[in-house]
């Protein structure tokens, strides 16, 4: 029975709330002996405003109007006889409070019920307009390609592995072949091992460079940033994904010309569409800056984001373009509460900005992304904005052939990688030794 | 038990003010019963149900696009016994909660008019028209596509009614007295404000014959003329999916397929319902409420 494709039936015993519980836990199979009830999404009631015809205006029986007329009821008997009517009875109330058993208090009651709503951005967030969407509510400028720093980081010779090729793709063959004795390991097997051989073959280079093993890993972290964007609260919250901590942060990408030339640059809108669409609005909220990390942790600052995209089916996984607004999002997120821990509260113009990468793959194709952090001040839409450098959907490999494709006896395709691209890793190692590689064109803090 | 409506709980959660159904006293947990405990969260690896035993599965209180697990009634009511005969079987379905009331402001917002952009355009199996995901302000819904509807439209959607007719473009909803005499309109409501219920099938269009001080006529896909008040909202255009008449079954599994199954092989003799008829159109079927002559008085 393993190898159903549709969800199998729950455990026997298992509870259903629609269904009966107690004695007649079995009869579910029978259909409901009453009518549905009346919903909007099953009825065709009148339209609001007009009074109800007659024959479906709720009225109280005859016995229930005229006092006296009611109908006998088992109720006084407190057990049920077949000939006497079932009576209405009143709702058991407990008595007391139990914990284990009481709805909650209602959102209005809750402490940090606010009037105002905000729109939360969290990991399942799949935002309709993408990029586009994130560009607008973390003000920020695109440009395409990585910035030329990280490119200058590609181009130096010195910067590559031994037998960088042919160790990458065995990290492929891995993750994608090796990993089970399945025939086709599954996504959500396959991408989270392709990420950590990737990670370990950057790591060999901690030989040559030295401040690379300042660094620390970190997974299942919280982040909370909260800010105030023409008049909607918006926040970013919950795990993202594995983060690389650096102790000392990573120094500007763009110039300060290119950040004042950025005042000039008009965030795109997409009427009829609200910016906040797809956000999830709650009224309960608590507007906080938290990284994720206590003070006096070890690695304080942010410096790389890797996403990892390993949902199964299709309909669930992120798309292309939502996985890259979500890394948008969350870069932001831990950049902002960094800059609010570093630099205060007060909406101001950095002079330091904040560079956070993310790297964000679904096992084949990877997205890079740089995102400077130049203000804080985002209520209004004019100003100095935030850059962010994206290139987008760089695939490793094709794909990979699992069985030999033979013709006539003979094999002509064998199985292995199919169109293996070296620049996708190139870019993945530059983006991580970013930060602890000397420059040619600047000294960097080591 | 008497039918419980599900009214108290109702006022917060619906899209638009709610309706004047009566408000009874119900058992709160049905309304959040309503289609398999309301997952607000997925599991990382599971899509939509594709079909539930739930019989409440069409009593969701809060409007989703993502669909919704049905359960096949295979023409049985809820006494058990088959109400209408040869239903059953078929393709599983999922049903899109499809917003049929075009004019739907969201909670606080202003009125007037406001667009809406077409999203994606894809194939229902609950109906024989396509449906468009259309998204404006901060919410998406499913309506019904019109003909020439593509992802990128822009659809307005306005209840104002000018001295002059509007020059409406395919896709858009306005009420019936701002259209122009002539136009080919699709989901009519009856009632203003009731959704709706008319012209809905795939290729359908009704036409505005005229309107009479403070009402329309439409002429109906079945020639009948029906008189409603001009506020009414009707979509401009044709219903999407104009092929569907001419499509071949092409073989009886086809039929089975699509959930019906196959006809009573008993010889009956025909009665006065068989062959052709040739009769006078019916009367103008007429839903505005003239007020009583008591009232005039």
């Amino acid at each position: 029975m393993a190898g159903l494709w549709w969800p199998a039936r729950p455990a026997a015993g298992a509870l259903r709330a629609w269904a009966p519980r107690g004695p007649h836990r079995g009869k579910t199979a029978q259909v409901p002996r009453r009518p549905l009830p009346r919903t909007p999404w099953t009825t065709r009631g009148p339209p609001p405003g007009a009074p109800l015809p007659r024959s479906w205006q709720d009225k109280r029986p005859v016995q229930e109007q005229i006092p006296g007329l009611e109908q006998v009821t088992y109720a006084g008997k407190q057990y049920f006889v077949p000939w006497l009517a079932r009576p209405r009875l009143p709702r058991w109330e407990r008595g007391w409070h139990d914990p284990r058993h009481s709805p909650g208090p209602r959102y209005e009651a809750m402490p940090l019920y606010k009037e105002r709503v905000c729109y939360v951005c969290h990991q399942r967030t799949k935002m309709l307009e993408g990029v586009r969407q994130a560009l607008w509510l973390t003000k920020t400028k695109l440009m395409e390609g990585l910035p030329p720093k990280v490119l200058s980081i590609i181009d130096e010779p010195a910067n590559q592995l031994e037998n960088e090729d042919e160790r990458v793709q065995n990290a492929i063959s891995h993750a994608r072949v090796w990993i089970t004795t399945e025939l086709i390991p599954k996504r959500e097997s396959y991408c989270p091992v392709l990420l950590e051989d990737l990670l370990h073959l950057c790591r060999t280079m901690a030989s040559k460079y030295p401040s690379l093993s300042k660094r620390m890993l970190a997974r299942d972290y919280k982040v909370a940033a909260a800010w105030e964007r023409e008049s909607s609260i918006l926040q970013v919250r919950g795990m993202n994904g594995i983060l690389l901590n650096a102790i000392n942060p990573l120094l500007p990408v763009a110039s300060k010309d290119e950040i004042l030339a950025t005042e000039n640059h008009v965030l795109e809108t997409f009427h009829p569409i609200s910016p906040t669409i797809d956000l999830q609005e709650v009224n309960v909220y608590e507007e906080r800056h938290d990284t994720g990390f206590r003070e006096g942790y070890p690695y304080p600052h942010p410096h790389t984001l890797y996403f990892v995209e390993s949902a199964n089916v299709r309909p669930v996984r992120f798309r292309p373009e939502q996985l890259r607004a979500k890394m948008l999002m969350f870069a932001f997120g831990n950049a902002l509460a960094k800059a609010k821990i570093l630099y205060g509260d007060d909406p101001k113009v950095l002079e330091h900005p904040v560079v956070v990468q993310s790297i964000g793959t679904e096992g084949r194709i990877f997205q890079f992304m740089v995102f400077q952090l130049n203000t804080t001040d985002l209520a209004s839409s004019d100003g100095v904005k935030n850059l962010v450098w994206i290139d987008s959907d760089q695939y490793m490999y094709d794909y990979i052939r699992y069985l030999p494709g033979i013709r006539k006896k003979v094999v002509k395709f064998p199985p292995g990688i199919y169109g293996y691209r070296p620049d996708t890793f190139k870019k993945f190692l530059a983006l991580y030794l970013h930060g602890a590689v000397q420059d040619s064109t600047q000294t960097q803090i080591l | 038990m008497a039918v419980s409506s599900l009214t108290r709980a109702l006022g917060a959660l619906l899209l638009s003010p709610a309706p004047s159904l009566p408000q009874i006293a119900q058992h709160p947990r049905l309304v959040c019963l309503g289609g398999n405990l309301l997952p607000a969260c997925h599991g990382f690896s599971t899509s939509s149900n594709l079909s539930t035993n739930n019989p409440m599965w069409k009593c969701r209180i809060k409007y989703t696009t993502r669909p919704v697990g049905m359960k096949k009634t295979g023409g049985r009511d809820h006494t058990g016994r088959i109400a209408v005969h040869g239903i059953g079987g078929g393709h599983k379905q999922r049903y899109r909660m499809i917003d049929f009331q075009r004019l739907r402001y969201g909670p606080g917002s202003e009125s007037g008019s406001y667009d809406e952009k077409v999203i994606q355009i894809r194939y229902d199996p609950c109906r024989s028209a396509d449906i468009a995901l259309v998204a404006g302000g901060k919410q998406k819904r499913w309506i019904i596509a019109t003909e020439n509807m593509q992802p990128g439209d822009i659809l307005k959607t306005s209840r104002h009614i000018g001295r002059m007719a509007v020059s409406a473009s395919e896709g858009d909803a306005y009420p019936l007295g701002a259209l122009p005499v002539g136009t080919l309109i699709n989901n009519l409501e009856s009632h203003p404000g009731k959704g709706a219920q008319y012209i809905r099938a795939a290729g359908t269009c009704g036409v505005l014959l005229r309107k009479v001080n403070g009402t329309a006529i439409v002429q109906l896909p079945s020639k009948r003329h029906m008189q409603v008040l001009e506020t009414c909202m009707a979509t401009v255009g044709r219903v999407s999916n104009i092929d569907h008449n001419k499509r071949i079954i092409g073989k009886a599994g086809r039929n089975r397929w699509l959930g019906r199954r196959p006809h009573s092989g008993l010889w009956h003799r025909k009665g006065g319902w068989a062959g052709r008829k040739i009769k006078p159109l019916p009367p103008m079927k007429s839903y505005v409420s003239l007020p009583t002559a008591a009232a005039r008085a």
